[in-house]
């Protein structure tokens, strides 16, 4: 092993410090989770909040319930679900989901969902930014806890099971809220289809 | 158009698996003062309670050792006859107490 390696974070040694309120140990925690919440925290932003204050608030979060942590899973999954929650609370939060309209989308975004509906060829790689632009809007149609099972099964590919880790929530639920999901996103596609047909 | 958003053909599937190809290149440190900040906000503000209830505690201590001297200090006199014997049943029964003034009467 090299001389210059970073010795393995001291994870139960840190919680430990923490306990007994040292700061110093807060810091070297809050540096070593940063960078697993600030994905959960992008990948399911609410709108017009900042990602840096949420990621704050799933901190704070984390600090008042520490007391609370027993230690039946490993402490990042733990600091994760708190993320996972975090985020649903403030989608929850935002009663009005904006509409999606093709007048709202961008030349390559509108030429990119005409191209997947009329024909069954792969999105081109050099479009895949416009597709993932794409399906952030289709998702923001959906109800909050349905668009956070959908995003996780369809864009993360995590299974059922790790879905009901991460949320708390049961397997069932988690099937029934996809199943309604893609329920509406079928008919959010038929509607976008019969507008672009009436369109053109 | 294909109507199961399960199949990997359906428009949601393919729009997924472009979208799944493009890498978050964003920075994933923690911002510069972040920790520092948080690590104030978490641990100092639950001490600063703390010491705001230590407070509030001796206060309350300090009105109740209050409250109880006046009332020995009121009280004294009765107290005393109570510690020498010299106030009866009957004389400790306070007069106003309307059962005891109709069993007067009855009497």
């Amino acid at each position: 092993m090299p001389d210059d390696a970073d010795p393995p974070f001291d994870l139960a040694g840190c919680l430990d410090r923490v306990r007994q309120r040292d700061q110093a140990a807060a810091r070297e925690l809050v540096d070593h989770l940063y960078p697993m919440v600030i994905r959960i925290v992008r990948s399911h932003l609410p709108r017009r909040v900042p990602e840096e204050d949420l990621a704050q608030e799933v901190f704070m979060k984390m600090f008042t319930r520490l007391a609370q942590f027993q230690g039946a899973v490993p402490f990042p999954h733990w600091v994760s679900r708190i993320a996972v929650t975090t985020c649903i609370d403030h989608l929850r939060a935002q009663k009005r989901r904006p509409e999606f309209r093709w007048a709202d989308l961008s030349e390559n975004e509108a030429d990119v969902l005409d191209a997947v509906m009329t024909n069954e060829n792969d999105v081109p790689a050099n479009d895949a930014m416009a597709a993932h632009e794409l399906v952030h809007k289709l998702l923001g149609q959906l109800k909050p806890d349905d668009q956070l099972v959908v995003r996780l099964l369809d864009l993360e590919q995590k299974t059922i099971a790790e879905i009901a880790a991460l949320t708390g929530w049961n397997q069932s639920l988690i099937k029934v809220r996809a199943f309604r999901a893609r329920r509406k996103l079928q008919k959010l596609f038929q509607e976008l289809q019969r507008k672009e047909q009436s369109t053109s | 158009m294909n109507r199961n958003t399960d199949d990997p053909r359906h428009p949601w599937m393919r729009l997924n698996s472009a979208a799944r190809t493009v890498r978050d290149t964003r920075d994933t440190a923690a911002p510069y003062g972040f920790a520092t900040r948080l690590a104030a906000l978490a641990l100092g503000s639950e001490r600063r309670m703390v010491s705001l209830l230590e407070r509030l505690s001796f206060r309350a201590l300090g009105v109740a050792c209050l409250l109880a001297v006046a009332s020995v200090a009121v009280n004294y006199q009765a107290l005393l006859a109570v510690g020498s014997g010299g106030l009866d049943e009957f004389e400790t029964t306070p007069v106003s107490d309307a059962v005891t003034v109709v069993l007067d009467l009855a009497d």
